[in-house]
């Protein structure tokens, strides 16, 4: 498909005039704001908002008494939107304010008096799995669920494992059992741009500009928690600054617009950077990784066990289906033939976790791919000899009994391994990692109308998170019709113009949205040959469209342009506009729905395959790691979109880093110490490294051109090259992520003391004193 | 609601006369930890507010009688780190204003905002502190300087009096033979827009053979302000510079720390690192002395 | 209390009367209606809200808007000039430098003056100069990619 081309959005979001939900300016607008419990539990005694509401130019403050009382949750309803007796974390919200400007808002809240009750917190999220823990939900019982098939007990939101074979038949098979204990803190999608809402309310009809990933989620969620018809709701997602999942649920639309109805005034609440960091409830789950694996003397693995405890905070939000992800994740892209994988979601009085960016995929594949490499050494292997020998190939069985049909794992090792070699300088440490995902198959519909000259609209509910995906079915439509790409328009992100859509989450937008369109196009190019071939007098099976003309094959003077076939057509009274679904696909045969707590992933559909590899520089006396590169190969089957496509991996491979070395969010009695940039440290530009990308192409994917799911999986194993390229340069793997200096400090100072790496006199790398990399 | 008055002197005397009436005022430079800290409520908003940056008097880097150097409190951290006389005869304070912030915006942030806003994590404190810096203070009753080590007394806290205005930053000549180096070095966890973790700053005057005839060694971001650490300063006074030598002040330095256990690194590893960078920070003074020479 | 202010923004004076808290970027986006510039912090840390003061970066969140008064402000709706974008803006779109969108206008400002102070600017030369400036959607690379294509089409 064509290089050239250029994302429809892009001129404007360059001049400035793109819109994104805080720049929403309306007449009567008021701001507002909402109001945190700050604390991670207590009783709410009360709120007494009198002072506040008295206050000249505060138009309505807002509570669990001006909505419905019903509880909502994706998975588990197990929360309201305004807290009612209890909070369960600092980012409940407990209040809404509207004023008309920020000072007198800022001043109304400060007269709000709201009586709390501290209660103790259960943070860790092993303990709270004992029999003996406090419950975080006293009534769990009692809550219905989104879907069938959740696992809960107590504290345990959701239990899911994969039990395959025999493993004690399996250690049993092995020469070498490799046992390890892994530990991630929780991390941050952090979007540059904070959520915003604005709700405006017509008579019994509220639009909400809002910054959601998946604006029918949303429009479900106001609807259920407002008692409203879907049809009185509409969401629009004005342009988007990012998500990677940290918009990817119904969160505050409901707030606002209850806040918006009662001051009846439009308002507009934008989250500072802070509330950002507390108040979503999608971040990445803190976890323990339990792994032990056993590997023969010909390096071949032969059973694993697992367990993953998730600290899934205070709701339960998407929690099942992470942990049936996660047990995936803990097996891995290999050929294992014993398996007993388990993984729980805990309940916490933390900010809950959910479905960011790969959910599951980095923390447990920087466990899994260093634990790979041990495996590989106890025998005497390299990383990727190890790999090679148990990388998943065509014909063999996944970890839930699909068999692998268009897959590239191989050929993803090899290529990163080749592109890595090439570039590696004295002094560095090397590191290999591999990884999978899925694609998913999801419900998609698309409309297409062709306008009289002979451009072309897509209209889909489709969401464009800035990924490109959206903006690449106008690529795709062009391909199609043999239009031009810039006279392809699109409406997308609108609850009343497109179908529904599952939303720029599960990497599925031009997976799903691309075969719709595909099918919609079809049909209109097939009316267009129906009208030609009278004109032209030559079969429609003669016909090919191309440069905005449809023309005999063979002979392209014998055309006629596609603005003419749409005005001959409604001349005769016709408008061409066609609709196309995505077919369903049927998901591989498997065994995965018998392992308990299947809900959505009894196995992966279409896979993709990475291999990333690392060059790092470790300072030994400080713990500081640098990156010089990384050298990414991707499976994605047929790449439909190369710019997007490069720009997704080249965007996962530095969020990956920032996971794997300077992110990560400390806890202390349940508030987070640092909900702020200064001290959640992204990767700048001057810190991310060089990066190169090769796409492997494999054929037989069911997706949109043979393509397959491109969002998530570039984020998935940078880390971990990086932790397997420390532990190359210096000796030794750190098992705590993110792998701050701190640690790696500490875990090359307790190698020393412990006699360094069998074999070795002292750790390799370690720079004399006074010297070293970066000062 | 909030009444916040707001003035901007034109000059230095028009800036003590509106000092001298409005004594808790808050005084503003460039940036502002100030605007940034009353928007999200850490600190409430002063009643009146002194925007500076118009008294042009105030910028500027001058050379001194006899070879000091006077900088002007609002000369920005660009313009002293790209200053040839700072980066040729004060490196360590070039060092510091380099890391200050970002790139793009140090024209805006000012040696005088770094010294006033007091913080035990300033880049600026170390170097002020090797080089036996004196402030100079103005109000409308006159003129004073005061030792920089003096000037600080805890976290965001100085000595400077209701009224008083920061002028400049005064860095006295100092004997320059045998050759001199400084520098400021400092551990961070990325290459932007950090704040130190450990920083220290080192000078250090070397003979021909290698001698140390004088140092000084001061620490940032491990005790309530920069402090000089004396006792690994004449460690390696009258010595012959080699590693050892250095490690083991580094080790005496690193034992002088008061580090606290905070969000970015524990108490024990801020220690650890001290040793580690006085180390790399006397070794590229003494690099820079060695270059002096030729 | 309120006080009267004129600013110049991208060549035009506005008049607008504020309390003298107001930073920057807040009267950029409200009463001069200008929104390309982004709050992304509280805290100068991401440099979404990035605009050019007397041709240098400032992180707008953190200027008192009284002391952008008599200084000439730029924001990204004024980098176009007579219909013309500037290379930057078509060397953005061209080399994956926007993806979301939303570090874009703060990126831009600082690639300006960064061309205008240093026309052949080195990779680590461009990566130093944004690192001011955050993005989550990118990892950067678009974006020298667009910096270093815009000098190349400059000179």
């Amino acid at each position: 498909m064509r290089t050239d081309y250029r994302r429809g959005d892009g001129l404007e979001k360059v001049t400035g005039q793109a819109r994104y939900a805080a720049d929403m300016v309306l007449p009567g607008m008021l701001e507002g704001r909402l109001i945190l419990a700050g604390r991670p539990h207590a009783h709410v005694r009360g709120v007494d908002a009198s002072r506040a509401e008295a206050l000249p130019g505060v138009f309505a403050v807002v509570t669990h008494r001006d909505v419905p009382d019903r509880r909502y949750g994706s998975a588990v309803k197990d929360r309201h939107l305004f807290a009612k007796d209890v909070v369960r974390f600092e980012g409940d919200v407990v209040a809404a304010v509207a004023a008309r400007d920020a000072d007198t808002l800022a001043a109304a809240i400060a007269l709000i008096d709201i009586e709390y009750e501290d209660l103790p917190a259960v943070t860790d999220a092993e303990a709270a799995l004992g029999q003996d823990s406090a419950l975080v939900h006293d009534e769990w019982e009692s809550y219905s669920l989104g879907y069938d098939g959740v696992i809960r007990d107590r504290n345990d939101c959701a239990y899911v494992d994969i039990v395959k074979g025999d493993v004690a038949k399996g250690f049993e098979e092995a020469d070498e059992v490799v046992e390890e204990r892994y530990v991630c803190d929780q991390s941050h999608p952090v979007p540059i741009e904070p959520h915003a809402v604005v709700a405006q309310w017509s008579g019994d009809r509220v639009t909400i500009w809002t910054t959601s990933q998946v604006p029918f989620n949303a429009r479900s969620g106001v609807a259920e928690t407002l008692e409203m018809p879907e049809s009185n709701v509409r969401i629009i997602v004005p342009h988007l600054g990012g998500g990677f999942g940290g918009k990817c649920e119904f969160h505050f639309e409901a707030h606002v617009a209850a806040l918006a109805r009662k001051a009846g005034r439009p308002v507009r609440v934008v989250f500072s950077r802070h509330d950002e960091f507390v108040a979503p409830d999608k971040v990445n789950h803190p976890m323990t990784i339990e792994l032990k694996t056993g590997i023969s003397r010909d390096g071949k693995m032969t059973a694993r066990t697992a367990r993953v405890v998730m600290d899934t905070g205070a709701y339960a939000s998407d929690a099942p289906s992470i942990a049936e992800i996660a047990t995936m994740m803990a097996a891995g892209p290999y050929r294992i033939p014993h398996l007993k994988v388990e993984a729980h979601a805990v309940y916490t009085h933390k900010t809950p976790a959910g479905s960011v960016r790969a959910p599951s995929g980095p923390q447990i594949a920087w466990a899994v791919e260093q634990h790979t490499d041990e495996l590989g050494r106890r025998v005497g292997l390299d990383g990727y000899e190890v790999r090679k020998r148990n990388l998943l190939e065509a014909g063999d069985e996944g970890p839930t009994g699909q068999t692998m049909t268009a897959i590239g794992a191989l050929e993803c090792l090899d290529k990163a391994r080749e592109m890595i070699a090439s570039t590696r300088q004295e002094g560095e440490g090397v590191g290999l990692a591999c990884g999978w995902w899925f694609s998913f198959p999801s419900a998609s519909s698309v409309e297409l109308k062709m306008n009289l000259d002979g451009s072309a609209t897509i209209i889909t509910g489709a969401q464009e998170n800035g990924s490109g995906a959206v903006m690449g079915l106008a690529l795709i439509a062009a391909e199609e019709l043999g239009l031009d790409p810039a006279r392809v328009s699109i409406v997308y992100q609108d609850t009343e113009a497109g179908t529904w859509d599952m939303g720029s989450s599960g990497s599925q937008t031009t997976f799903n949205n691309g075969r719709a369109l595909i099918s919609a196009a079809g049909e209109l190019r097939k009316r267009l040959f129906d009208i030609a071939s009278a004109k032209l007098e030559a079969a429609a099976d003669d016909l090919e469209i191309a440069d905005g003309s449809v023309r005999v094959k063979g002979a392209r003077s014998r055309g006629v342009p596609v603005a003419d076939l749409a005005a001959a057509a409604f001349g005769q009274g016709e408008l061409l506009v066609s609709r196309g679904s995505a077919a369903t696909i049927p998901m591989p045969e498997n065994f995965g729905a018998t392992c308990a707590g299947r809900v959505a992933f009894p196995a992966f559909a279409d896979p993709t395959f990475v291999c990333q590899a690392a060059r790092v520089l470790v300072d030994g006396r400080t713990g500081v790691v640098t990156v010089k590169e990384i050298a990414a190969a991707h499976d994605f089957g047929h790449v439909l979109n190369p710019q997007g496509a490069l720009g997704q991996v080249e965007g996962g491979i530095v969020h990956s880093i920032g996971m794997g070395l300077t992110e990560g969010t400390q806890y202390s009695g349940g508030r987070q110490l640092n909900p702020h940039l200064l001290d959640y440290k992204l990767q700048t530009a001057a810190d991310a490294p060089a990066i190169r990308v090769e796409f492997v192409d494999v054929d037989g994917s069911s997706g949109p051109r043979g393509g397959k799911g491109v969002g998530e999986p570039p984020i998935i194993v940078a880390a971990a090259a990086v932790a397997n390229a420390i532990a190359d340069a210096t000796g030794v793997h750190v098992r705590l992520l993110p792998m701050t200096a701190p640690r790696v400090w500490s875990a090359l100072r307790e190698n020393v003391s412990l006699g360094g790496v069998e074999g070795a006199a002292s750790p390799p790398g370690l720079p004399a004193s006074g010297e070293g990399a970066g000062q | 609601m909030t009444a916040v008055e707001y003035f901007e002197p034109a000059d230095l005397k028009q800036a003590r006369d509106l000092l001298s009436r409005h004594p808790s005022a808050a005084i503003v430079a460039g940036g502002t930890d100030l605007v940034v800290g009353s928007r999200s409520g850490k600190r409430a908003l002063p009643k009146s507010l002194v925007a500076i940056h118009r008294v042009n008097e105030l910028r500027g880097i001058e050379g001194q009688h006899r070879g000091g150097l006077r900088i002007g409190a609002l000369t920005s951290h660009a313009d002293v780190e790209s200053s040839s006389v700072v980066l040729r005869d004060w490196s360590a304070l070039a060092d510091a204003c380099a890391l200050v912030g970002s790139p793009a915006t140090r024209h805006l942030g000012t040696i005088g905002g770094n010294v006033c806003n007091a913080s035990p994590a300033m880049e600026v404190g170390g170097p002020l502190i090797i080089f036996d810096a004196r402030v100079e203070l103005a109000s409308r009753g006159g003129k004073r300087t005061v030792p920089f080590h003096e000037f600080v007394t805890g976290p965001g806290r100085t000595a400077a009096k209701a009224g008083e205005l920061l002028t400049a930053v005064i860095l006295p000549a100092s004997n320059r033979r045998p050759p001199v180096g400084s520098a400021y070095l400092r551990l961070e966890y990325r290459q932007a827009m950090e704040i130190a973790v450990v920083g220290a700053a080192a000078l250090v005057a070397v003979d021909r053979r290698g001698n140390c005839k004088r140092a000084r060694i001061a620490l940032t971001a491990v005790a309530p302000t920069c402090i000089r650490v004396r006792a690994a300063e004449e460690m390696i006074e009258g010595k012959r510079l080699g590693d050892g030598v250095i490690d083991e002040a580094a080790r005496a330095a690193a034992a002088l720390a008061r580090p606290i256990d905070d969000v970015r690194a524990s108490a024990d590893y801020r220690r650890e690192m001290v040793a580690v960078i006085v180390a790399r920070a006397i070794n590229r003074a003494v690099a820079r002395a060695q270059e002096a020479v030729r | 209390m309120k006080q009267a202010l004129s600013l110049s923004v991208n060549g035009l004076a506005y008049e607008v009367v504020i309390e003298p808290h107001r930073n920057l970027l807040s009267v950029i986006r409200n009463e001069v209606g200008l929104t390309g510039a982004k709050e992304g912090c509280d805290d100068s840390e991401c440099g979404a809200c990035m605009v050019l003061l007397d041709g240098r970066p400032a992180n707008s969140c953190s200027v008192l808007a009284m002391q952008a008064a008599g200084r000439r402000i730029q924001t990204v709706e004024g980098l176009a000039s007579g219909g013309k974008l500037h290379p930057l803006q078509t060397a953005f779109i061209e080399e994956g430098g926007v993806q979301c969108g939303f570090c874009t206008p703060g990126m831009l400002m600082s690639a300006k003056a960064l061309l205008d102070s240093n026309p052949n600017p080195t990779e680590a030369e461009i990566r130093r100069y944004i690192s001011g400036n955050l993005c989550r959607c990118t990892g950067y690379s678009g974006i020298v990619r667009a910096v270093q294509k815009a000098a190349a089409s400059s000179r």
